[in-house]
């Protein structure tokens, strides 16, 4: 039986560390946490929220997930919308016909880990201690409960101009396109909650105790930001691939994923980088490194902030170096989460 | 007669320097102390260069200004205007109120009236909400009763659309003729909130920049010197005293920029690393190709985070007055400074503190004062804080280098000599002559620059035909600053595409840089 936990709260000071944490897991996507932070910022500057594992919630008491999607750029102006957050969770909590619990997020990478956090505070419900991916995904259903059956259903959109779509049904396949013509037509971003779900099956399926280990990742990265390189990556548990100049990047189409040629200063080692909507894999003078679903960073070396896929400059000084996601991906979750699942050919094993 | 003299003045809090160049080479400099009033201190400095030779203040073809005066009132909090942000964008972008985030102090310095109007655009130009003016007149009249003098607008996706911001500004100039108006989309670029943010502040300092350019414009004219003037902005480049008045965020870094390329031309390189030794800071940053690198990343100012384009430098806190404090196992360098007292306070002038510049006179680096004077210092203590003082300075430049090619590292600035000529992973260490006015030459060899930095929703070809047109608007502008024609390149060519959209939009960004137009300035600049 659980033993009696002391109750943990997400204060304003947690913010700094909360978005560095969730900006190393997003690998290089998932958002700019920025306009995540400034926003939960100012709605912890006079309460705090309550963070449960949900274990610890009534085993049917229902769990909604919030988050955000759609184009950064279009989030950087009009940025996020608690309300909005807020009014897709009612709109699912009419179709599941139920009281809502508590609130989680889709993905503990990237902006939508901060965006669960500002649902949750919008709802006044407590905020889940926990994600669906352990890092963050580009698409919505490469998550645990996915590869579990479970459809995101019902789900539901909504815009600032006030609009909401309910979807009640949908299959796995459907899932992507539809929520991109939904955020088209809402402007290129919207709030999207869903993958309505009992907090025991969550506790069974979903990923544990990944919010305060984003934290306290984000932690070790603040306290060793400054410090000498090897003393960085031997504090966020990481490995180190090269550092070094961006020699060459070629940018992902629409059939294949681009890459990043980095020359380590060091010893002139060919790093290549293979990305999507994020840093999937590297290489280093054709021998295999890390490989998605493990997360592969890419910091810039003067600010040591890691960065996203589209920021990164021919020229730029970076660190490449990859940590393990917050979940342990079977090998079961191939198909949804490893290369094949980018369009990565595998060629040998790593 | 004939003008080819560039006047180059540094008007720092300590300091005033000035310096005339014939091309790239010193005529004649001087260091002034800076007076509460800074014409004064300014009128001295000039005097003294121009005093050197009779007839001399006939010969400047112009006047290069390189100012800490906004952001020495950013971070004092002091001289700011009562400034109104109005933001246009609702129903959307209302989570985060404007000036959100700053620090207390400094939102109070300004005022902190913030209001939220219905407006703003999607990314593809489509509007959010239609502009409301009369919801905007009400805010107006809120804000002129509140109490503010100058006024910043932003519109979501203004970069994009800059059209509400204009519908905006006609009706301020209605209603309040006189009223300073800065908009976000001549500012700053896609980001909502830094952007507003850097124009809240370039609002804040517009009073500021009318008293500034005023005194510094009479300085000159009370000096006997005719020539057009200019203001060295945050890349370096040049510009006129009337673009300086409207747009005072863009002085902000002036300083180490100014810094880096006054150390290049003296030392004769185009690229390199400078390390700026101050009294309390070492300053390292990079030049390429002539040019300090920007930062990579958005840069906070006086703690506000902006997305205006700034220098990289790295600040070490410490200096060539930092205490020393500790034993020889372990010793401790600043932050503690005895800044200005330095010629009171150090051993070698017969003071009681021990600074880093005792420790470099005992080493026989530099000869200061009385050498004498710093006989009861250990010289493993000498040795520990030097070899401190080295692998900072080194790591540093490490972190700042971009290849693996040897780095030239140059060293300006009062405190230089606790920087050692040997550092790790260094090709080689310069100190040219006339370093320590390097940042007043930085200024007299400025360049003139235009950019151009917007965002197009294109089709098919369209993108190329949007950044050949940037292009040519970049290399306009450089030349309506005042470069001359015939030397104007463009230096720099981004185009991004926005992710995850449908359509094809891209932020298109361009600058063209020229020579200074010496013989002949345009008519706008005649009356400086």
């Amino acid at each position: 039986m659980a033993e009696r936990r002391i109750e943990r709260r997400i204060e304003r000071e947690d913010v700094d560390a909360f978005a560095a944490g969730a900006a190393v897991l997003g690998a290089g996507g998932g958002g700019d946490v920025r306009v995540g932070a400034h926003l939960l910022r100012h709605l912890l500057a006079d309460r705090s929220l309550r963070l449960v594992p949900a274990a610890d919630l009534a085993p049917d008491g229902i769990v909604v997930h919030t988050g955000a999607v759609g184009s950064p750029d279009v989030i950087s102006e009009r940025l996020l919308s608690p309300v909005d957050l807020a009014r897709a969770a009612a709109a699912v909590a009419e179709q599941v016909m139920g009281p809502i619990r508590a609130a989680a997020a889709f993905e503990i990478g990237g902006l939508n880990a901060l965006v669960g956090a500002i649902g949750a505070i919008e709802l006044g419900l407590p905020f889940v201690d926990g994600d669906l991916m352990g890092r963050a995904f580009p698409r919505l259903t490469q998550n645990t409960l996915a590869l579990n059956g479970v459809a995101p259903v019902p789900l539901a959109v909504a815009s600032p101009a006030g609009d909401v779509v309910v979807v009640p049904l949908m299959g796995p396949r459907a899932v992507e396109p539809i929520l991109a013509g939904i955020t088209a037509g809402m402007g290129g971003a919207a709030s999207v909650a869903g993958y309505p779900i009992a907090a025991g099956d969550l506790d069974r399926m979903g990923v544990r105790g990944s919010v305060s280990a984003c934290i306290e990742l984000g932690r070790r990265f603040l306290a060793a930001r400054s410090a000498a390189l090897p003393v960085l990556i031997a504090d966020l548990g990481a490995r180190l691939h090269g550092v070094g100049r961006v020699e060459e990047i070629v940018p992902r189409s629409s059939d294949a994923p681009g890459t990043l040629t980095v020359i380590d200063g060091g010893d002139g080692a060919v790093v290549r980088v293979d990305h999507q909507e994020e840093f999937l894999a590297t290489t280093v003078d054709g021998v295999p490194g890390a490989l998605t679903p493990d997360v592969v960073a890419v910091l810039d070396n003067r600010s040591r902030r890691p960065l996203q896929v589209e920021e990164v400059r021919v020229g730029q000084a970076v660190v490449v170096c990859s940590l393990p996601a917050l979940h342990a991906w079977p090998e079961s979750a191939r198909h949804l989460v490893g290369p094949s699942a980018f369009g990565l050919v595998e060629t040998e094993e790593r | 007669m004939d003008r080819v003299l560039r006047l180059g003045i540094d008007v720092g809090g300590t300091n005033t320097d000035a310096v005339l160049l014939a091309g790239d080479t010193v005529v004649a400099s001087a260091k002034e102390a800076s007076t509460a009033d800074v014409t004064t201190g300014i009128a001295r400095a000039i005097s003294a260069v121009v005093a050197s030779r009779p007839g001399l203040a006939r010969e400047v073809a112009a006047v290069m200004i390189g100012t800490t005066h906004f952001l020495n009132a950013l971070v004092d909090g002091s001289h700011l205007a009562p400034t109104a942000v109005i933001r246009l964008g609702l129903p959307a972008a209302a989570a985060v109120p404007p000036l959100s985030g700053w620090p207390e102090r400094l939102r109070a310095s300004v005022g902190g009236h913030v209001f939220l109007c219905h407006g703003g655009h999607e990314y593809d130009g489509r509007l959010i909400a239609p502009f409301d003016p009369a919801e905007f007149r009400a805010a107006l009249d809120a804000a002129h009763h509140a109490g503010a003098r100058s006024y910043a607008i932003s519109s979501v996706f203004s970069p994009v659309a800059p059209d509400l911001e204009l519908a905006a500004a006609q009706i301020l100039a209605e209603e309040l003729p006189d009223a300073p108006v800065s908009l976000s989309h001549e500012i700053g670029t896609l980001g909502l909130l830094e952007r507003e943010n850097a124009t809240a502040i370039n609002a804040a300092l517009r009073e500021l920049a009318e008293r500034v350019t005023d005194g510094l414009v009479a300085a000159v004219r009370a000096a006997r010197v005719d020539a057009p003037i200019f203001l060295s902005s945050n890349d370096g480049a040049l510009m006129g005293v009337e673009y300086a008045r409207r747009f005072p965020v863009t002085t902000l870094a002036s300083g180490p920029a100014n810094s880096m390329r006054g150390a290049a031309v003296l030392a004769g390189r185009s690229t390199c690393t400078v390390i700026d030794v101050g009294g309390t800071t070492v300053d390292i940053g990079v030049l390429e190709q002539g040019y300090p690198r920007e930062a990579p990343d958005d840069v906070s100012v006086a703690l506000v985070p902006t997305n205006v384009r700034m220098p990289d430098v790295i600040s070490l806190s410490f200096g060539g007055g930092s205490v020393v404090g500790g034993s020889a196992e372990r010793p401790t360098l600043g932050p503690r400074s005895v800044g200005l007292r330095l010629r009171q306070d150090a051993l070698v002038f017969g003071g009681d503190v021990l600074t880093a510049t005792d420790i470099a006179v005992a080493a026989g680096r530099c000869d200061l004062g009385d050498r004498s004077l710093t006989r009861g210092v250990p010289r493993p203590l000498v040795d520990a804080v030097l070899g401190g003082v080295r692998q900072s300075v080194a790591d540093a430049v490490d972190r700042m280098r971009l290849s693996v090619d040897p780095v030239t590292a140059v060293v300006v600035g009062g405190g230089g000599a606790i920087v050692p000529d040997d550092l790790p992973e260094v090709a080689e260490v310069l100190r040219p002559d006339h370093h320590e006015v390097a940042n007043a030459v930085g200024a007299a060899v400025a360049r003139v620059s235009g950019e151009v930095d917007r965002v197009v929703t294109v089709t098919g070809t369209g993108a190329r035909d949007a950044v050949e047109a940037a292009a040519q608007e970049a290399v306009d502008r450089a030349i309506a600053a005042g470069a001359r024609p015939s030397t104007v390149q463009v230096v720099d060519t981004v185009r991004l595409p926005l992710n995850y959209l449908p359509g094809e939009a891209y932020r298109v960004r361009v600058k063209a840089v020229g020579e200074l137009a010496l013989q002949d300035p345009p008519p706008e600049l005649r009356h400086g």
